[in-house]
């Protein structure tokens, strides 16, 4: 009956039929789809009899194909979805707890749509990197499908009760996952997460409420909240306390105090979880929050960003050149996409915007590809030690091209999608914030350097004849890596989509950066193009 | 397309040595067919042919100035004759690098990573010389520039080779970084990529600034001078100059030279918009780096290494003619700096795999160690004379065409002239001259020519970098591919030139006729004072600048978990303070805490502190 209910009151999505096979699927539940079925298997997991483990295989392949039908309903949504229109699409409306004004408010615009893509994308990655995993396997599936269905509902929430119901929820499976199955150094991992992550939900918790109090308090709705004209004040006040939330779980620097720990010692399918999805929800709760409704406190604080931005990136290739660890090595280059983003956001200006909305996408996997690369190369190499690394190219050769594709992806090289997403980044921070793009230019240099010496170090040279012995990636982790090192190519290749020769027409796919355009124009509509100041 | 489809063959399904060499050197041959029919049909037009592709089109606001509405890459292919000429130029050295390869790579690892890469690193040039969008250019130029490392890496199982590789990899992207911050730079303030929309509007569109212009030229010009390997950034092509495979870094250093040289003279237009300051120190800039590479060449002790420096000095001449050009109030003469480097690119290319085959057969990479190759290496060593020679007289052209020699820059320019020819016949007295010595577990009458599939590919590269070297000096072919008219110099001015290169030709070749071993020593012992001198240098910025910088890091990971810990303890003092709270009996606490609260407030009331 409460489905029916909800049903009757969600609204049907207002999804045209403007590319090939449009209307093909509809339906008004399609957001909750996301968030529910994964809940949904989860359960049906947990309560699965499995004496002895029996169906641990079957367990493995239920996480799969329940990624795979995800991942194939989001494809049909993202083909569906009209590109360029500035509103929100799949929307979901139910009265929730109507005494403070929460409600059941899902919808994506184009950036959600995007983070969609790149949550469905990273859980196929995930699963296919824990295929390995031989213990408490059902305890195992049921968190990672947990960690997924509440990573898109931090995405798709459109009520910001809703958000922080799951952005807080995003820390507890993943906590488990990496206490549960994790490497010698779990606890302290586990501890700096929560800490981490727990300051930033904090923070998150305070903004909202400022942001409640100083809109009447009748509504935790974005259209009320985030849609309010506020006094500077109030705007700086809470601009500051989203960069708390978000810079904790991009990270930025300096709080980035949990991103070694856990992405070195968790698991290879959590790690990317964590670098390819979850730490992209920082990003995209500053966009939505400070860049698309604190205009204000955007203009102020966006020194500050740009200067976050920098000193991460430096911060993160001076830290790889140093380390001596390949998957701490990984974990400080995956934070350099996430800086970009913070670049582009920083900007301020509709490109900046558009450029960091694409490097969600493409940061998210060119992170998880390094750190699944580093954590799959550290496990069939039976070390992490770069001292005792050494000539494992000829020996693993595919690990080691993906490794390189990896490598390239996150300096951003031609063909891959991290180049016109930052492209189009510094195209538009080099107008507003000049330094802080050319301190970003310094950091990516030092991340090259960063990886000529983990590249000399771990695949090139002689090989260590006291090295333990290795093996190349067996097909899960090659098909896992390939997937992310796949997706890099194609966007990188088609960002706007291939088209039918001669027209306009997508083949089969309207393109990341139409798609993605899709409510830019809206976030971006206080700040207009870069005007150029009086002539000499 | 050829060479596209020549890397997915090669990388999807071709898995043999000679399976990817046939199919890489086909690719090669046919974009090479496909480029002579391309310049066969513009050869009567002065037209260039031009096709757009959008690539991306994206609106990102409708309001503010129209210009920065919205964002396209278009995908612009414009073939000129220079264009075609360069790509002529850049396969005719790709062919004979993987013809050479075929026969003396035989042992190099990775066949078919090899060649994909190199029809990869042709589909990447083509692109870059027919791209008309700055961003579009940037794409390929970063394109060629992952698969350039790629190649200079490829010995992979090398220790040596690996160590050297890094800074392959970090150099070239720095300076790389530096144009993509130019263009980027070029678009925040213009918003447009197209050179066409963007040249007439340098100095008209609102807001233009001199500095913002200056700021431009200077990015633009470090980005390009970086992979026209310019001293002082030239160690990615002279440190892996021994340990890549030498077919390898034969064709990074040729093609390169010309694609900087052509993509510096399409941006041109924006630094010569900047101001007569910058371009003056442009030039100077240039003239120095010719001038050190070409000292540098001549000390060097490693011939490879040697013949890497003297292509950069020529590259820096190259350089400065072009942007001299632009410095007079006419510059029809900045074609001639391109049509130097488009005779010394295959003349380069020819004399380091020469080199290389003399190097292999006599086992090592010491100029000293190395001798009588015109004895036992005959045709090797004529190729490499016959290069070398091309090499020093290929700025000839440019400089009688383009420089005063009653100027600074012509001095500078001269000097660069004489070391790169004393530089080249260093080279060749140093491997072909004198006595063979025995050595450790080597046995000089081993040492024989290389296998005849070998040696025609350098010696076709010298006939045409000499047909490309005659041509630069005559005014029709600057016509044809600049399609301006030029008037030409006077046979003096030749004269004059070709006697500073003959007075270097003469003067080295008399030191080694006379005493090689001495020559030698006198060099091998500046280059040992000037590699303490750079060890020192780097020691210095070890300590002071990388260690430092990376043990920053460090420190703040240590203050970061100080600072975690200091909050725990808190945390777990106050977590303890509670459950002591918890069981304390309620009412005395409360009478205790009302007690200290009232103390507090009545010391602190007005008056009583007074």
């Amino acid at each position: 009956m409460i489905l029916l209910q909800h049903i009757a009151l969600a609204s049907p999505s207002p999804t045209p039929a403007s590319v090939p096979g449009a209307n093909i699927f509809t339906s008004p539940l399609l957001m909750s789809l996301t968030i529910w079925l994964p809940v949904a298997v989860s359960l049906f997991v947990a309560a699965m009899p499995n004496p002895r483990g029996r169906y641990d295989q079957l367990m493995k392949q239920i996480a799969f194909f329940t990624n795979l039908g995800l991942v194939f309903v989001l494809f049909v949504a993202y083909n569906q979805f009209q590109a360029f229109l500035p509103t929100m699409q799949y929307e979901e409306k139910v009265p929730w707890l109507q005494a403070i004004g929460v409600t059941y408010h899902l919808g994506v615009d184009g950036p959600g749509m995007v983070m969609l893509m790149l949550s469905g994308l990273v859980g196929i990655a995930s699963v296919l990197a824990s295929l390995g995993i031989r213990e408490r396997v059902r305890s195992y599936v049921c968190l990672l499908l947990l960690v997924q269905a509440s990573v898109n509902g931090a995405i798709v929430a459109r009520d910001m009760f809703v958000l922080i119901l799951f952005w807080s929820a995003t820390a507890v499976p993943l906590a488990l996952l990496i206490l549960g199955w994790g490497g010698p150094r779990r606890g302290s991992a586990t501890w700096r997460l929560l800490g981490y992550w727990g300051l930033g939900t904090a923070a998150l918790v305070v903004g909202t409420m400022a942001l409640y109090a100083a809109t009447g308090g009748s509504s935790f709705d974005m259209d009320v909240l985030l849609k309010a004209s506020l006094t500077p004040r109030i705007q700086l006040a809470v601009g500051l306390v989203m960069i708390v939330a978000g810079a904790t779980r991009l990270p930025l620097f300096p709080l980035h105090g949990w991103v070694r720990d856990v992405l070195s010692e968790a698991p290879p399918g959590v790690a990317v979880v964590v670098a390819g999805a979850t730490t992209r929800l920082g990003a995209f709760l500053l966009l939505r929050t400070l860049i698309g409704a604190l205009p204000a406190a955007a203009h102020l604080l966006s020194p500050l960003l740009a200067a976050l931005a920098a000193l991460t990136v430096i911060y993160a290739g001076l830290a790889a050149i140093r380390t001596v660890d390949v998957r701490h090595a990984g974990a400080y280059l995956a934070m350099i996409p996430g800086g970009v983003t913070v670049l582009g956001l920083a900007a301020l200006s509709p490109l900046g915007i558009a450029g960091s909305v694409l490097s969600l996408f493409a940061g998210g996997v060119a992170a998880a590809l390094v750190v699944g690369a580093c954590a799959t190369l550290a496990e069939r190499a039976q070390s992490r030690s770069l001292l005792v690394l050494g000539g494992l190219a000829p020996r693993m050769p595919s690990l080691s091209w993906l490794l390189i594709i990896a490598s390239l992806a996150v300096l951003g090289v031609p063909i891959l999608a991290t180049f016109p997403a930052e492209l189009m980044t510094f195209f538009g921070a080099f107008k507003n914030q000049p330094i802080g793009a050319f301190a970003v230019a310094v950091g990516l240099a030092l991340a090259a350097v960063a990886f000529a010496l983990l590249l000399r170090r771990v695949l090139f040279g002689a090989p260590n004849p006291d090295a333990p012995g290795v093996s190349d990636a067996s097909l899960g982790e090659s098909w896992y890596l390939g997937l992310l090192a796949g997706a890099l190519i194609w966007v990188g290749v088609f960002p706007g989509g291939p088209k039918i020769p001669g027209t306009d027409t997508p083949v089969f796919d309207p393109g990341l950066v139409n798609v993605m355009a899709a409510g830019i124009s809206d976030m971006a509509s206080p700040y207009v193009g870069p005007t150029p100041p009086a002539g000499q | 397309m050829a060479p596209l489809a020549g890397f997915v063959l090669a990388l999807s399904s071709v898995r043999t040595r000679r399976s990817s060499a046939n199919l890489a050197m086909f690719a090669s041959v046919v974009m090479l067919l496909t480029t002579v029919l391309v310049g066969w049909g513009l050869a009567k037009k002065s037209t260039p042919f031009q096709a757009s592709y959008q690539y991306i089109n994206l609106p990102v606001a409708f309001s503010g100035p129209a210009n920065f509405q919205g964002f396209g890459i278009d995908i612009v292919l414009r073939a000129d004759h220079l264009n075609v000429a360069a790509l002529i130029v850049i396969e005719l050295c790709a062919i004979a690098a993987i013809g050479w390869h075929q026969v003396m790579g035989r042992s190099e690892p990775g066949a078919a990573r090899f060649y994909a890469l190199v029809s990869g690193l042709l589909f990447a040039f083509a692109g870059v010389l027919v791209s008309w969008d700055l961003a579009e250019l940037f794409t390929f130029w970063g394109m060629g520039g992952a698969v350039t490392y790629l190649l200079l890496a490829h010995r992979w199982g090398s220790d040596e080779a690996a160590r050297r590789a890094r800074v392959a990899l970090a150099l070239p992207f720095i300076t790389d970084l530096s144009l993509l911050c130019g263009i980027a730079w070029l678009y925040a303030r213009y918003g447009t990529n197209s050179l066409d929309a963007l040249v007439p509007i340098l100095h008209t569109n609102p807001g233009w600034t001199i500095r913002s212009l200056v700021v431009a030229a200077v990015l633009l010009t470090i980005g390009v001078g970086g992979r026209l390997a310019l001293w002082p950034l030239q160690s990615w092509i002279t440190r892996t100059a021994t340990t890549a495979p030498p077919a390898a870094s034969a064709m990074a250093q040729a093609t390169w030279s010309v694609v900087g040289i052509v993509v510096l003279l399409r941006l041109m237009p924006v630094v010569f918009a900047s101001n007569a300051q910058t371009l003056k120190v442009l030039v100077y800039g240039f003239a120095i780096s010719a001038v050190v590479a070409g000292l540098l060449a001549v000390i060097a002790g490693e011939p490879r290494r040697a013949v890497a420096l003297l292509g950069s000095s020529i590259s820096a001449v190259g350089g400065a003619v072009v942007i001299h050009g632009y410095q007079s109030s006419t510059y029809t003469f900045a074609i001639a700096g391109v049509a130097c480097m488009l005779a010394a690119a295959p003349a380069r290319a020819a004399m380091f795999l020469a080199v290389s085959t003399i190097s292999s057969a006599m086992r090592t990479d010491e100029l000293s160690e190395m001798g009588d190759a015109w004895g036992r290496m005959r045709t090797s060593s004529v190729t490499l004379a016959g290069s070398g020679l091309v090499l020093a007289l290929s700025a000839l052209g440019a400089l009688a065409f383009a420089v005063t020699t009653r100027s600074y820059l012509g001095v500078a320019l001269g000097e660069a002239v004489l070391l790169v020819a004393v530089g080249a016949v260093r080279v060749f007295m140093g491997t072909s001259t004198g006595a063979l010595r025995r050595r450790r577990a080597f046995e000089p009458d081993r040492v024989r020519e290389a296998s005849s599939g070998a040696l025609g590919w350098p010696y076709l590269l010298v006939v045409a970098g000499a047909g490309l070297l005659v041509a630069s000096l005559i005014r029709g072919w600057l016509d044809f591919i600049d399609i301006h008219k030029h008037s030409s110099p006077a046979v003096s001015t030749f004269l004059l030139w070709l006697a500073v290169a003959l007075v270097g030709i003469a003067a080295a070749g008399f030191a080694f006729a006379r005493n090689k071993d001495g020559a030698l020593r006198a060099s091998a012992l500046a280059g040992s004072w000037l590699e303490a001198r750079a060890a020192d240098s780097a020691a210095v910025a070890e300590r002071f600048a990388v260690g430092p910088a990376t043990d920053l890091t460090r420190r703040i990971d240590v203050w970061l978990a100080a600072g975690e810990g200091a909050i725990g303890r808190f945390a777990d003092a106050a977590g303890r303070l509670a459950t002591a709270g918890s069981r304390a009996p309620a009412v005395p606490v409360i009478i205790v805490l009302t007690v200290v609260l009232a103390l507090v407030v009545a010391l602190l009331a007005p008056g009583v502190l007074r």
